[in-house]
């Protein structure tokens, strides 16, 4: 019995100028990282980093859907499950990363944590053993969750069996806290610790609400563009993008949430061991970008959400979708890119692969979830819950 | 190819939130004869349970006014006893009212519509208990008001307003206010419905004032519609804002165990974690007694369990990270206070916390509890008890040892910490008791709305839903 596939004309058009742009700026990347191999890795960390949270993101919405079932996740649903499918490519994409460790992170020069306590102290922890064999367990957990989830879902729209719908319940229940103790500790691994003197216990947590986040926006960009599917018209998809709009919206207020609570804590306590995080991306040109997550990660997407018919016309949630992904990867910059002064005063000096490594990863990312996309239907075609859910729909 | 079979035996779907047969006259006769019936036996023994405890409260207010909170525990590096420890279970025990009231009324979750009533109610009268620690600890609380209110006087005296402390005054009343509000709102059609139903003039009179001359017409509806909606959307912030700023009275200052940045959503969780345990405490008791099965069903104690056990969970992911970061950190005294903590003189009380919020809470993974009263029950004094400790640990393992080993000392609680805090159990007690007697304790307007309509019933016919599925 064949698989249903879905087929759209934005797809082919993503997938083939994903690929186009992808290489483009693969080449120019390849030409930064010869001349400057120190700055390639430092770019190279934010880029991927940003990729990776929008996947994992994926996958964390794909089972906060399966535990909650609400309309808006039927719609999304194939998105979510395209979204944590392109985890296997982000494992390659890892690669360089372990190439990079030593011109990443300070804890892997021998000579360094020898002369510091500190870092001897927590070598137990931070060494290159630790940290490539926690990424492999981490990547086997997350590809592995999404593997069984999205075999049950496409399972179910041939079969119609309804035991999966509680197998998918029955992962995602365990599934969501295993997810968040592994962010939390990935994001120890992979960026807390380029900075290892330095430590936050809401860290994981600002990592896994921004992960959401950017989900959310990349799931209303791909609605937005693909309401004239079929699939999506007759279950009129464009009348729940409110609903995602105030998903967005309570993301977006939680990140704040949790980034301001980091701040006011560090902030006046004021101790030698926390602050200089702070004081170093509060100069220096980083305080202008800091002020532009206050106003444009926070400050205006709350405004504009807030209203009611703004998240109803499609455009505007569109461009605020946009604002937000744009903006996820300037916290992302604001967040890891100081971390590589070692001590000297940190100069605000982006470079040209600080665009084009993000924008070539998108590329193939993006292509890559439209090949995904394609897999499958676009919306669930068996859920026992999706008939009841859309049927109570009653105004 | 696909047969209609699967979405009969959706093993999935939820259990209906009303029970069957109700209609909308016997919803409001069950409802309304709680209150119009004679007053049952078992409710004159718990008022005077009530009473008794209350006098314990008396006694302890009355020796700590004639002798200073000397009287209490507290010492020197443990200046912050079990006032700041009954203040923030209190608190955090409000929490699921407005939890329920609010955000679930924005998500749209109508199986919050049976028990909201009676959780705004215990949210009302925990605040109230949670507000007696803060002001008797200041000792004079008569004048408490000059240096906790920052209103302009001639001496240019002010509250120090980098203070979660003052925080917390705004953020507490604020709380109490828009909660009285809503909880107010909410009862006025209810008010209408007794007093047409009152039988004695005195409580047609009462029921006819407090309904502020509710008519039910669609301009009353809409504006009653209105009014709910944007208090739930002032309310949700304030889930948010009350619970981090008590969790800022610790984590802005220095001493290890409190500085801890994941304080906020950690106290949050705990507070809803609190809170549903303390609506279960009471809601089961009562619908055993007065056999309201039909209004809080298997659907509400499955719900109920469920967001017990996502929150019990952010508390040990809270934690967790305390003991990883302890020792990430490389920070001595970071180190030292988490070894204190778990192996020093108050390891008992902490590991008594992990069984009571950690490991006991694990049971609701299963089915079978999530739907047996009596494990719930039993389950949610589990957390009861695991909550309070919680606050115990942070307030005295984080003190009694920080930066200065000569100013180390023990704390130990005295018998008028204790009758304090069992008083103001009676103060809660008092009120909830009251408030089933006098006040509708479902909201009768919102429970008629999830009867049935004829033609218009929310599960779709199977014939839809395999339409839906044919193709």
């Amino acid at each position: 019995m064949a698989t249903e596939s879905f087929d759209h004309p934005f797809l082919n058009k993503i997938r083939t100028l994903g690929l186009l742009f992808g290489a483009l700026f693969l080449v120019l990347t390849v030409i930064g990282a010869i001349s400057n191999p120190q700055q390639f890795y430092q770019s190279y960390i934010i880029g991927y980093v940003y990729w990776l949270c929008i996947s994992l993101g994926c996958l964390s919405l794909l089972m906060l859907h399966h535990l909650i079932s609400g309309r808006w996740g039927f719609v999304i649903r194939r998105l979510l499950e395209s979204g944590a499918r392109t985890l296997p490519l982000m494992v390659i994409l890892f690669i360089p990363i372990i190439f990079g460790m030593h011109n990443l992170y300070e804890w892997t020069h021998a000579d360094v944590v020898a002369n510091d306590p500190i870092l001897k102290f927590k070598s137990p922890y931070l060494n290159e053993t630790g940290f490539i064999s926690r990424a492999v367990f981490y990547f086997v957990l997350w590809i592995g969750m999404t593997w069984l989830l999205t075999k049950w879902s496409r399972t179910q729209d041939e079969t119609g069996e309804p035991g999966l719908k509680s197998k998918m319940i029955n992962l995602s229940g365990p599934g969501i806290p295993v997810l968040i103790l592994s962010v939390t500790f990935a994001s120890t691994d992979w960026v807390m610790s380029l900075e290892p003197h330095w430590f936050s216990t809401i860290f994981g947590f600002i990592f896994v609400v921004g992960q959401a986040l950017a989900a959310m926006a990349m799931c209303i960009i791909w609605v937005v563009n693909l309401s004239d599917a079929d699939a999506f018209s007759e279950i009129e998809a464009s009348k729940y993008l409110s609903d995602l709009g105030t998903l967005m919206f309570a993301f977006t207020v939680l990140w704040s949430y949790v980034s301001f609570s980091q701040f006011l804590i560090i902030w006046s306590a004021n101790l030698a061991e926390e602050a200089p995080w702070y004081i170093k991306r509060g100069q220096g040109g980083w305080d202008i970008m800091a002020v532009a997550l206050i106003l444009f990660h926070f400050a205006l997407p709350f405004f504009l959400l807030l209203q009611r018919a703004i998240k109803r016309r499609a455009a505007l949630l569109l461009a605020i979708a946009v604002l937000m992904l744009v903006m996820r990867y300037v916290d992302l910059y604001w967040y890891i890119a100081p971390s590589f002064s070692h001590g000297g005063p940190v100069g605000f000096h982006p470079h040209f692969l600080d665009l084009t490594i993000p924008l070539s990863i998108g590329g193939f990312w993006l292509a890559y979830f439209a090949m995904q996309l394609k897999g499958a239907a676009l919306v669930p075609l068996h859920d026992p819950r999706m008939a009841e859910t859309f049927a109570g729909e009653g105004h | 190819m696909a047969s209609t079979a699967p979405e009969k035996e959706d093993p999935t779907a939820p259990a209906p939130v009303l029970g069957p047969g109700q209609t909308y006259t016997t919803v409001t006769q069950k409802i309304s004869s709680i209150i119009t019936s004679r007053t049952p036996l078992g409710w004159i023994i718990g008022v005077a349970l009530a009473l008794g405890l209350m006098q314990c409260f008396a006694l302890g207010v009355t020796w700590l006014l004639i002798k200073g909170v000397g009287v209490w525990g507290l010492n020197v590096p443990v200046g912050w006893g079990w006032a700041i420890i009954n203040f923030v279970w209190w608190i955090g025990i409000g929490h699921a009212g407005t939890l329920i009231s609010a955000i679930l009324l924005l998500m749209r979750q109508n199986w919050r519509n049976s028990i909201n009533r009676f959780a705004e109610a215990m949210t009302i009268f925990a605040v109230i208990c949670a507000m007696q620690f803060p002001l008797l600890h200041t000792g004079r609380p008569w004048i408490a008001a000059y240096w906790l209110l920052p209103y302009p006087n001639s001496m240019g005296v002010w509250p120090q307003f980098r203070s979660p402390l003052i925080w917390d005054v705004f953020a507490v009343s604020t709380y109490f206010t828009v909660s009285l509000i809503f909880w107010y709102i909410g009862l006025i059609p209810d008010f209408a419905t007794l007093r047409d139903k009152a039988k004695q003039k005195v409580s047609r009179v009462i029921y006819g004032i407090l309904s502020m001359g509710w008519r039910g017409s669609a301009k009353h509806w809409h504006n009653y519609e209105m009014t709910s909606l944007l208090l739930a959307g002032i309310s949700t912030p304030l889930v948010l804002s009350v619970h981090s700023i008590v969790s800022f009275d610790f984590s802005v200052g220095l001493v290890p165990g409190w500085h801890a940045t994941i304080f906020p959503p950690y106290f949050v969780a705990g507070a809803v974690f609190a809170g549903f345990a303390m609506v279960l405490t009471l809601a089961l008791p009562l619908r055993a007694v007065y056999g309201l099965h039909d209004f809080i069903t298997d659907r509400h104690l499955n719900n109920m369990s469920k967001v017990m056990l996502a929150t019990g969970l952010i508390v040990a992911y809270g934690y967790g990270m305390e003991q990883f970061y302890a020792w990430y950190s490389a920070s001595t005294y970071e180190g030292y206070m988490m070894q204190n903590r778990t192996w020093g003189p108050y390891s008992f009380e902490y590991w008594m916390l992990i069984l009571c919020n950690v490991a006991v809470p694990q049971l609701l993974w299963i089915k079978w509890v999530r739907l047996n009263p009596i494990m719930l029950f039993i389950v949610s004094m589990f957390i009861n008890v695991g909550m309070w400790l919680e606050r115990f640990i942070i307030v005295v393992t984080s003190l009694h040892r920080d930066y200065m080993p000569s100013s180390w000392d023990m704390y130990r609680s005295t018998p008028w910490d204790w009758l304090l805090y069992i008083g103001t159990i009676g103060i809660f007690l008092l009120g909830m008791l009251l408030f089933i007697r006098v006040m509708p304790v479902i909201n009768i307007v919102e429970i008629r709305l999830l009867v049935p309509r004829k033609g218009h019933d929310k599960k779709p016919d199977h014939d839809a839903s395999a339409d839906a599925s044919a193709d």
